[in-house]
């Protein structure tokens, strides 16, 4: 029986208890919620009915304080991710390139120390720290930088310190992982062949660690748009993040279809942003490889191919 | 030639140090801004006073008073519960998964579609899978009648493993990419059975992908907040959830103290996982590489 089936479907056996799971318990849930989006709240007691189906709850999305919350989330993520960008690229290059082997190992482990430590856990320390009693606004007035208490918690600037905070370890590895690539080897075949330290970090380093720099920007900018977590408990309960409403129509106001529609639009406004930077990308690659192109003087290899024959 | 030479080198050794100072600096300041919130929180489990932010002297008292707390311990025993539950079911579903991707011949479909779906899963925001399991788990437990989906653990556990089991398939997938299946080909040749081979050769050689991939899926499991909270049911509070909900009330040394513990119990794991690589012969970056999935 197995010799058929391996026969027939070759490796591909293997991977189906995997298929199995995410059809039944990814792929159908998410088309429900896609199918609710369309439905709407009939009554005060019933959470969601699909018997008309209309595109009205995407309008209501669209539309005044829904619609400027999520505005504001992307503007919280896009930031946060070219913050952790910026961030990351000098200190990854400085870990891949700069510290020396034997301390690489420890130091990369230390990078890893937050990546597991419990996110609301380490959200609960900032806000101990930007509390307008916490220690550092208690040092800042000693020290007369501060005029008065420290005034960001429960602000826009806490969330995006919070976002930075929390997902700057998922930048930092992939990114390190494209810079470790480009290796020692290629970096100096590239200075004996006469270029120089910026040459060699944007023509050799930085397009080999595209890949990581990209799967980091994808890895940080996600997940941060469906972040409520750091919103709550650095942002205070008034909704910064479209996350806090979505879980409010599900955990307060029972309205299922309105929050289908907020989800829905939600994947797809990330998605959106993803191609637009990645055609902005493609677009600026074009333009760069454009402009460092070397250029091979044809006229002079015919004259040395003449001078040889 | 030599007498202008060297004051230039010596120039040029001043400005490379100076750059590299700055780079050091750099590092150190992350470094700093990495650590920052984990030191308060460490900190602060020794506060004697009864509200966590605001310092009142030192004392062990949290940590004696989170011990005792039967909500709080209840609450990490179901985090750990389900995190052990998610991490081997995802496990067992991202080796298989794994393997099979590793193998696959170019333009299979069934391999196209599952890189696709898994990388589905990455992409969509938690929130979404949170409030698509809340639906589905009342349809299949209480409409259609499917007893276990009525149960906290269960869902938790289920809800965890679909969240991580692209996380492990990768990692598994990227350990196999390299390793020819005539391995294993040439086991069964040797008269060693179908599954002996698979147990004899396979196996090993994934072996430091399975681990890295069920310890990431185990913490994936124990960190999960917003998947959590909506999925969870009365009497099955997991821990982040727990803290979730008394952030809003006051929060309380006890919670840091536990953190703490837990902080420390993570920090061996990581260090034995890394120890078992270690052994399998990868070096630090490849270790990191390994647990990073790429």
């Amino acid at each position: 029986m197995r010799r058929v089936a391996a026969r027939v479907l070759g490796p591909g056996a293997l991977s189906f208890p995997t298929w199995g799971y995410a059809l039944f318990f990814f792929v159908v849930p998410v088309a429900l919620v896609l199918f609710y989006s369309f439905g709407y709240k009939p009554d005060e007691f019933t959470t969601v009915a699909t018997d008309r189906l209309s595109l009205d709850r995407y309008g209501e999305v669209f539309t005044g304080s829904v619609l400027s919350t999520l505005l504001a989330t992307l503007r919280i993520s896009i930031v946060g991710t070219l913050l952790c960008l910026l961030i990351s690229v000098p200190f990854t290059y400085w870990l891949a390139v700069k510290v020396p082997p034997e301390r690489r190992g420890l130091l990369l482990m230390l990078v890893m120390v937050p990546f597991w430590t419990n996110f609301l856990v380490r959200t609960l320390g900032w806000q101990i720290m930007l509390s307008p009693d916490g220690f550092l606004s208690d040092w800042g007035q000693a020290l007369g930088l501060l005029g008065g208490p420290l005034d960001i918690l429960y602000t826009r600037t806490a969330v995006q310190i919070g976002v930075v905070y929390n997902y700057l370890p998922l930048m930092i590895l992939p990114l390190f992982v494209g810079m470790d690539t480009a290796g020692r080897h290629l970096r100096e075949a590239s200075y004996d062949l006469g270029a120089g330290r910026f040459s060699t970090f944007f023509r050799v380093t930085m397009p080999l660690a595209m890949p990581g720099m990209i799967s980091g920007c994808m890895l940080v900018f996600i997940p941060l748009t469906g972040d409520y977590v750091t919103a709550n408990v650095l942002g205070g309960a008034s909704g910064t993040m479209i996350g806090q409403i979505i879980a409010n129509q599900f955990n307060t106001a029972q309205n299922w279809a309105l929050g289908s529609a907020m989800a829905v639009s939600l994947i797809l406004v990330t998605l959106a942003v993803a191609a637009a930077a990645g055609l902005l990308l493609w677009a600026g690659r074009q333009v760069f490889d454009r402009a460092v192109r070397v250029r091979i003087d044809t006229s002079a290899a015919a004259v040395t191919e003449g001078a040889r024959s | 030639m030599s007498s202008t030479g060297a004051p230039q080198k010596m120039r040029g050794r001043k400005r490379t140090s100076l750059r590299n100072g700055l780079f050091s600096a750099w590092g150190a300041l992350v470094f700093l801004f990495l650590f920052a919130p984990i030191a308060v929180i460490v900190v602060y489990s020794f506060n004697s006073g009864r509200v966590l932010a605001s310092w009142d002297g030192f004392g062990f008292g949290a940590y004696v008073s989170a011990v005792n707390s039967s909500v709080i311990v209840s609450s990490v025993v179901t985090s750990l519960q389900a995190a052990v539950g998610a991490a081997l079911l995802s496990t067992l579903l991202g080796t298989l998964g794994g393997i099979a991707l590793a193998r696959a011949r170019r333009g299979a479909w069934w391999a196209g579609g599952l890189m696709g779906l898994l990388a589905l899963t990455l992409i969509t925001p938690e929130i979404v899978d949170g409030i698509a399991f809340l639906p589905w788990f009342v349809t299949l437990g209480v409409d259609a009648g499917l007893g276990p989906f009525n149960n906290g653990l269960v869902r938790l556990i289920v809800a965890h493993a679909m969240f991580s089991v692209a996380v492990v398939t990768f990692i598994i997938r990227a350990r196999m990419a390299g390793v020819d299946s005539s391995l294993e080909e040439a086991a069964a040749d040797l008269s060693a059975g179908r599954f002996e081979a698979f147990r004899t050769v396979t196996l090993p050689i994934a072996g430091p992908g399975i681990l890295a991939g069920a310890l990431m899926s185990f913490t994936l499991s124990l960190d999960n907040t917003i998947l959590s909270s909506f999925v969870q049911q009365p009497g099955y509070t997991p821990w982040p959830v727990y803290i979730f909900a008394s952030v809003r009330v006051a929060l309380r040394p006890e919670v840091a103290a536990m953190s703490t513990i837990m902080l420390l119990l993570t920090l061996i794991a990581l260090a034995v996982v890394a120890l078992v690589l270690k052994r399998s012969g990868d070096s630090a970056t490849g270790i990191v590489k390994t647990m990073a999935g790429s």
